[in-house]
């Protein structure tokens, strides 16, 4: 009877450690051990790789100037590999195994989504610094992102072309297959409509296609003021090519999508003149940004693309909450990004809202010939 | 109708679409040819060939980075003409020697065996060459060299791209000149004589091999030529851009009757323009009209429009 006591008694206590696997505090004396995943291989490796740059570069930064309250920043990153299987695996061994105070990652939705759960049932906040997918921050209260979504990023397109472009009638071209496409189409047309424009051609086309010839002759033949294609850089070129083709010469509108160096070159001439929104721009005359893209240039040599600059902001994110939250303790600093007013990075001012999304403005991009040249930013209260 | 009321130029909406229709047609066209020139000799469905027509896309694209014509990044400078005649030059030779090379290596040590064998070895190769593409070219996007700087050409109410013009010439002069080697020339009368009865021809003193080697080198030529107007015209390139254009295009030569180099011509043009006037009203539906086209021939005509019955051997 004894017996069976004591070892009833040792399953209990072996159940009790299983349950509750101690993870390191992530913080001693001298450090602060922040983790990172985002992808540096697979077929979204430029993005992981960017997002890298801009947080070793805040790291870096903060380091040189003393560190978050006397500690320095050590940071642990595991590569997802573009997958998100690997985002689980990285969540667990960057909470088991590392003990990371705060994690950062990862920028695509599919990542995060998968990541987040692990993070939330260790209590340790996560930070993504440019997944727009909305359920990524609905996983569990640990679960924050500093980007905009495709909500506001749809609505505030339509937003600058009812405004700013005095378009009455606009066309939407988008890729059907694609959520993200068809997602940004569905919010632009609802806020332009409810701004009382018209959307005359909602045209949609297949994952590949090369030709769009067909569609833009249905978008031509109902002369639009604006078309709006929300896609990636690589469409946009092609589209933009064939529209001028049959002489459909009207402004194109875009989102974050086409942010890339090949943007320009690709399409040969056929997008100068046009507009998309992007999360920064590089040409903002902001003292905070000009700084930035400075120092980004003389570490790596070249322009930081906006998910270095979500990378960056996302590591000062950390050391403000961290400040604010007045000692190392990840409920409390769970809270104080809960609360995060007013903060002031190199992709906006935002706050952290009541879905723990940031609530941002927008920056509006204009292609003239080279260069993004920035027009002006979209505010979330212009929109709703 | 109620197209026709709400918008006042339907014509040239219409004669838009058309004109769309035939450039994208004139592709399927010379893709198409090399199915049927394949087929017409041995009976054989040649599915790597549309992965051949992907080769020629790369292979024009190649001769131009070598050369400095594409930097990463920055704006790509205007491709002088004799770079554009290299790489044309280059396309259409790698191309023949891999056509030669896939029949002598994959079909030709099958060629009495089953016609299921040497069809499913075809796909074998299709696959293969797609994997090896994805492995030498990396599956990330390419753009295009600038062969030719894309402009608009306005034709009375309508207008297209400069780049759709010379797809549509060229193609009418490369099909337009096979049909004229093949009906006048005697390795033609050759290529036909295999084409009715190999062994026969081969008792005849044709050299049946040398006659199959060269219907897949024009064929893979062919096919090249398209995969490089169209990288101009739309220069986005991948490892599986010929997946949809190759089942189009063995559509178009299905359609017009496979075995019939004017049949393909035909097919490959009726198809461009029936999917781009379709699309007018719908152009989700306009992949589909491809294979209910096919299914409503097969049903009618299963020799195809230009298709003579009963040549089919057993």
């Amino acid at each position: 009877m004894r017996k069976a006591l004591g070892v009833l008694a040792l399953m209990a206590v072996a159940l009790a450690a299983g349950c509750g696997t101690k993870i390191g505090p992530g913080f001693d004396d001298k450090e602060v051990n922040l983790g990172l995943f985002v992808s540096t291989s697979g077929e979204i490796a430029t993005f992981g790789e960017d997002t890298k740059k801009g947080v070793e570069l805040a790291i870096e930064e903060i380091n040189a100037a003393g560190g978050i309250k006397g500690k320095k920043i050590k940071l642990t990153h595991y590569d997802t590999a573009s997958k998100p299987e690997e985002g689980k695996a990285a969540a667990t061994k960057l909470a088991t195994q590392d003990g990371v105070f705060v994690a950062m990652g990862a920028v695509a939705s599919g990542i995060s989504l998968a990541a987040a759960p692990e993070f939330q049932k260790y209590g340790i906040p996560m930070i993504s610094p440019s997944s727009t997918n909305p359920t990524v921050t609905e996983q569990g209260n640990y679960i924050f992102r500093i980007c905009y979504l495709d909500d506001f990023q749809g609505a505030a397109c339509a937003v600058f072309a009812m405004n700013d472009l005095k378009a009455k009638k606009a066309a939407i071209l988008q890729n059907q297959d694609d959520a993200y496409s068809t997602g940004l189409a569905d919010f632009f047309e609802a806020r332009f409509k409810k701004a009382g424009g018209t959307v005359v051609a909602k045209e949609s086309y297949k994952k590949g296609t090369t030709d769009f010839n067909t569609q833009v002759t249905n978008i031509k033949a109902k002369s639009p003021d604006v078309v709006f294609l929300p896609c990636y850089y690589n469409d946009a070129a092609l589209i933009a090519q064939q529209c001028r083709a049959q002489g459909l010469n009207v402004p194109l509108l875009g989102g974050d999508g086409w942010e890339s160096d090949k943007l320009v070159p690709n399409a040969k001439g056929a997008l100068e003149g046009c507009y998309f929104g992007n999360h920064y721009a590089e040409a903002d005359e902001n003292a905070r940004v000009k700084a930035f893209v400075e120092a980004y240039r003389k570490k790596y040599g070249n322009a930081p693309s906006s998910l270095a600059a979500l990378g960056y902001d996302v590591v000062y994110v950390v050391k403000k909450a961290i400040e604010d939250a007045g000692e190392f303790d990840r409920a409390k600093v769970r809270d104080a990004l809960a609360k995060l007013k007013g903060f002031e990075g190199v992709t906006g001012k935002f706050d952290i809202d009541e879905r723990r999304d940031a609530r941002k403005s927008i920056s509006m991009l204009k292609i003239e010939g080279e260069k993004f040249k920035f027009v002006r930013q979209i505010n979330p209260s212009e929109v709703e | 109708m109620q197209l026709l009321l709400e918008s006042g130029d339907f014509l040239a909406r219409l004669l838009q679409q058309c004109a769309n229709g035939v450039a994208k047609g004139s592709v399927y066209a010379l893709v198409a040819v090399g199915y049927t020139m394949v087929y017409g000799v041995l009976q054989l469905i040649n599915f790597a060939h549309s992965d051949v027509y992907m080769l020629g896309a790369y292979f024009s694209y190649y001769p131009a980075r070598w050369l400095g014509y594409m930097p990463d990044g920055a704006e790509k400078p205007k491709v002088p003409l004799y770079v554009l005649g290299l790489a044309f030059a280059f396309a259409v030779t790698a191309c023949a020697c891999t056509g030669m090379l896939i029949e002598r290596l994959a079909y030709r040590p099958l060629r009495n065996a089953s016609r299921l064998a040497a069809l499913i070895t075809a796909i074998g190769v299709s696959i293969f060459l797609q994997n090896a593409g994805q492995m030498v070219f990396t599956s990330e996007v390419k753009s295009f060299p600038r062969y030719v700087d894309q402009t608009s050409v306005p034709l009375g109410p309508i207008a297209v791209a400069n780049t759709s013009l010379i797809i549509v010439v060229v193609a009418a002069l490369m099909v337009g000149g096979l049909h004229l080697f093949v009906q006048r020339t005697r390795t033609g009368a050759a290529m036909r004589a295999c084409s009715h009865d190999m062994r026969t021809a081969r008792l005849m003193g044709v050299n049946v091999n040398a006659t199959i080697s060269l219907t897949f080198a024009i064929g893979s030529a062919m096919a090249a030529v398209g995969g490089m107007l169209i990288a101009m015209d739309q220069p986005r390139l991948t490892p599986t851009m010929g997946l949809l254009m190759g089942l189009k295009a063995f559509v178009a030569a299905v359609l017009g009757g496979i075995g019939s180099i004017p049949g393909a011509a035909l097919g490959g043009l009726l198809l461009g323009v029936a999917e781009s006037v379709v699309g007018t009203w719908n152009t989700t539906y306009a992949d589909a009209v491809a294979f209910v086209a096919l299914i409503v021939v097969l049903l009618v005509k299963p020799s195809g429009i230009l298709g003579k019955a009963g040549r089919e051997k057993v």
